[in-house]
């Protein structure tokens, strides 16, 4: 019989729930009160994300965001700032020790992607991981993730992009030389893709997370099961997106 | 003297340094590491900033400094690493 797995799907959420379900998730996983999870969600209003190690105020020009209402968090996992809108977001939470993860960082972060390549398969699309951290399609950036280790338990999250705007994106990044930022944002629209530009129709929120769902279900042999937070990890996240997420002291460590 | 630097470890991640250091010695006052690199555990980071105030800001001095941190701390880089930090660092000095 296969192993079963959590699957939530807790649609939109401020960014500051987002990252605080996950890190609950963690939390709990780590401490044997919850199963491995697989979480599909999406970010309202949109969002920025930007890595444990980047400069808050270096990244992101806090003005705009205040202007046209994009949130912004710091997450607990490295890598780069994310525009989050028209995307689907993926997280899955598993014990380091658990024989479908590789030891080794690189390639489990090979693995997990295979979840997501799978899915892209299940959608029609073909694609393939680079590393550091991308998926790419027809040459292209589709999906960018990121993880971290905590407490002898894997949190790695990512991004499938359904639909991009890379004016806005960087209306609201800060780029490190304005003189050549029309030229890095022509860059960006050559080397970064969607579904919604490869299949050349729209999506549904559903249709693309029962795709991906079968992705990981294929990839790691097991069945992913509907279910919810427990009440133990929403007072988790409560406690984690007032504490660290919401707050300046984390936003602005950095 | 404040300086900051922003340079794309070959291979790499890009790193963005802001360090305070004391012009006349040459030594590190501040240092804080920034950029889109992966770093586990993430908290090493911290220990990293900390353990590189008062280091003299010598090519040699910093990597071996930085190795020794990475070695203590078992820190794995994904993205940088101790020559792609240490050049980042030479680089705040003009």
């Amino acid at each position: 019989m296969k192993e079963k797995w959590r699957f939530l799907k807790t649609k939109d959420n401020t960014a500051t729930s987002n990252m605080a379900i996950d890190r609950a998730v963690l939390g709990a996983n780590s401490e044997g009160k919850s199963p491995p999870t697989v979480r599909f969600f999406t970010w309202s209003p949109p969002a920025i994300s930007i890595g444990y190690f980047q400069s808050l105020e270096e990244e992101v020009d806090l003005k705009m965001c205040e202007k046209t209402g994009v949130d912004y968090v710091r997450r607990i996992t490295g890598g780069g700032a994310v525009f989050h809108e028209s995307e689907l977001t993926y997280s899955i939470v598993i014990p380091e020790a658990h024989p479908q993860i590789p030891k080794n960082i690189m390639d489990s972060y090979a693995r997990i992607c295979g979840a997501v390549i799978k899915g892209l398969k299940n959608l029609g699309i073909k694609s393939n991981y680079v590393p550091i951290n991308d998926i790419i399609a027809n040459g292209k950036k589709i999906s960018g993730n990121a993880q971290t280790r905590k407490m002898e338990t894997v949190l790695q999250h990512g991004t499938i992009i359904t639909d991009v705007d890379v004016d806005k994106m960087f209306s609201l990044l800060k780029v490190p030389n304005e003189k050549i930022k029309d030229k890095l944002i022509a860059d960006v629209k050559q080397r970064v893709t969607s579904l919604k530009h490869i299949l050349g129709r729209e999506i549904t929120y559903n249709d693309a997370v029962k795709a991906m769902k079968k992705g990981f279900e294929k990839e790691f042999n097991v069945e992913l099961v509907e279910g919810e937070l427990t009440l133990y990890e929403k007072d988790l996240a409560m406690k984690f997106e007032k504490e660290i997420f919401s707050s300046k002291k984390w936003n602005h460590k950095r | 003297m404040k300086s900051k630097s922003i340079y794309k470890v070959p291979n790499g991640k890009l790193i963005k340094i802001f360090l305070d250091y004391d012009e006349k010695n040459h030594i590190i006052n501040n240092i804080n590491i920034t950029g889109d690199f992966f770093a586990y555990p993430e908290e090493a980071i911290k220990k990293m900033e900390i353990a590189l105030k008062n280091t003299k800001l010598e090519k040699d001095t910093l990597i071996e400094k930085i190795k020794n941190i990475i070695q203590d701390n078992q820190v794995e880089f994904i993205g940088l690493n101790a020559d792609g930090l240490t050049d980042g660092i030479m680089m705040c000095i003009k």
